[in-house]
């Protein structure tokens, strides 16, 4: 479990956001998120502040992975990219590497064109990013603190009283 | 996976509720849902049928608030038990960190729980989860129906492995949170025992020694190269540096006589394409070259006594004879290789019938607008006209 876990630093962050930023600016998109496959949002950039990013998240996961089943039964084995057609809003999504989704979503302010078109440079570069991760992380994980467990355990048994 | 974000100081979590169809998985969710504080839980999604059977999942995140600086967030999951949603059941178990297997404690549906059991083991075998190694808590629910099996009697068919385990009943809700809080602890003491758990301060990898505990180690270092920050990278156009075309009479440092210069036959004042990127900046004559973008060869008049370039009408013949003996203006140099330039009209590079830039360009200079071309005709007229005294 441990040699999956996703750890992402500051640093890294910083870098996938800038990054978003571009693309938000680029294809006049009202907000973009990356998503891992497990359902955990990553980061978020734009106009998040009205949606439920983490439920977005976990169900946006689901989709993509139902439909790496959909594709797996025609004979393909995934699709790398999914759109999602509104009435007002549309969303975007495309695979960033092996374990992360980019999730755009957008109105008629812009094109589908123009997201796919920059989202397909951003998804690039991101799997450099993810890449780069995903060696460091063969390198060894933080120490961990002791009293974090017992922390949280405390806390479990405040918060979940019947 | 556990997921650990040092930039939100946020550390999140996958429990998934797995069991047999109608064994309370559902319902589990929606007591912690009930009970907890409402500042603890967000939204309960259920991906349902119209007959409330879970068609994909139910979500519920719950967030316990902050610990050791990080802020805990749980996402409880359920799968559809019904047997032939096993690929829908495998999605949800994607990146597992826990489990709680709810089993039915009915005797009529101890086959079922024991199918489901058997059917987890394969799912997580598939994702190459171990079941040893994964943290695993058995609830034994619906306890408050009567007839039901004994702890020991589920616990002998269904628990060889010894899990933790616990009576509960979800409907009534006892046994429901000491089921979550047990899961919750063993994530994190897995966590802990992985290493993966955070340390409070830290904001960047490790060094090489991944044992050593530093407030604020050092960046690393391989950040940057892999992708290089963004950068606008907007087309401009920069005069080529003199030095780098030594031969060419054009470049600024090279309009007075020069040695190398003087060797080279004499062309023809002709006007061919011009090079934005290799000519110094236009100057604005009304009438006569508005619109170009580059200087024209012949426009700019040194600024030595000599180098009066510009006829007029009242021009003698020796003012004729001292104009020739001037420097001609020549060809932007765009290519370092010598040019040939053409007589007017002999369709050569650098004759009058080439008006494309590309074609006296070979480097590759940007062609000119098209508005900017209908101003070049104009543009040769009054040049032949300056040269010849001419109005």
């Amino acid at each position: 479990m441990s040699d999956d876990s996703l750890i992402i630093y500051e640093e890294e962050i910083e870098q996938i956001d800038s990054r978003l930023t571009k693309l938000l600016k680029g294809a006049e998109a009202k907000c973009a998120l990356l998503v891992d496959k497990d359902g955990h949002l990553i980061t978020r950039q734009g106009f998040t502040h009205s949606l439920d990013t983490t439920a977005l998240a976990a169900l946006l996961a689901g989709s993509f992975a139902s439909t790496k089943e959909i594709a797996r039964l025609v004979g393909e084995t995934e699709f790398s990219v999914l759109f999602h057609q509104g009435k007002k809003d549309h969303i975007h999504m495309s695979l960033v590497g092996e374990r992360s989704i980019l999730v755009v979503i957008f109105d008629d302010r812009t094109t589908i064109g123009m997201v796919r078109l920059y989202a397909k440079e951003t998804a690039d570069e991101l799997a450099k990013i993810f890449s780069h991760m995903s060696d460091r992380s063969h390198q060894g994980h933080p120490e961990v603190s002791a009293d974090f467990a017992a922390t949280a355990g405390d806390k479990l048994d405040d918060i979940f009283k019947d | 996976m556990v997921s650990i974000n040092y930039a939100t100081r946020e550390v999140s979590c996958k429990i998934v509720f797995y069991g047999p169809g109608l064994s309370g998985k559902t319902t589990n969710l929606q007591y912690v849902h009930l009970k907890v504080p409402s500042n603890t839980k967000g939204k309960l999604i259920s991906l349902a049928t119209d007959a409330d059977r879970t068609l994909y999942f139910d979500f519920l995140p719950i967030n316990i608030g902050t610990i050791n600086g990080f802020v805990s967030k749980f996402q409880l999951y359920t799968v559809p038990g019904q047997v032939y949603y096993n690929a829908t059941r495998k999605l949800v178990l994607r990146g597992v960190d826990g489990l709680v297997f709810v089993a039915d404690s009915q005797p009529d549906k101890m086959d079922e729980n024991i199918e489901s059991l058997n059917n987890l083991k394969e799912n997580l075998a598939e994702y190459g989860y171990k079941v040893d190694e994964m943290p695993i808590v058995i609830q034994y629910n619906k306890q408050d129906l009567p007839n039901v099996l004994s702890q020991e009697e589920m616990n002998k068919a269904l628990n060889p492995m010894g899990w933790p385990e616990f009576k509960a009943s979800a409907t009534e809700g006892f046994g429901v949170f000491d089921t979550l809080k047990c899961i919750l602890k063993l994530v994190l003491e897995k966590a802990k025992a992985g290493g993966t758990a955070p340390t409070v301060g830290q904001t960047s990898p490790p060094a090489e020694t991944p044992t050593a505990v530093a407030p604020a180690p050092p960046a690393p270092q391989a950040v940057a190269p892999p992708v290089a920050p963004y950068e606008e990278t907007p087309i401009t156009r920069e005069p080529a540096p003199p030095q780098e075309q030594p031969s060419t009479p054009m470049a600024p440092a090279a309009r007075q006589p020069s040695p190398v210069a003087a060797e080279q036959p004499r062309p023809q004042p002709v006007i061919a394409g011009s090079s934005p990127a290799s000519s110094p900046a236009p100057v604005d004559r009304p009438g006569e070259f508005s619109g170009e973008s580059a200087g024209p060869v012949a426009a700019e008049p040194t600024p030595a006594p000599q180098s009066v370039y510009r006829p007029f009408p009242g021009n003698t013949s020796e003012d004729e004879q001292k104009m020739q003996s001037l420097e001609p203006p020549v060809m932007p140099a765009i290519n370092p290789e010598p040019q040939v330039f053409g007589d007017p009209g002999s369709g050569l590079p650098g004759s009058d019938k080439n008006t494309d830039t590309n074609i006296t360009n070979p480097a590759g200079a940007p062609r000119m607008a098209p508005s900017l071309k209908a101003d070049r005709p104009r543009k040769k007229r009054s040049f032949f006209k300056r040269l010849f005294g001419l109005k």
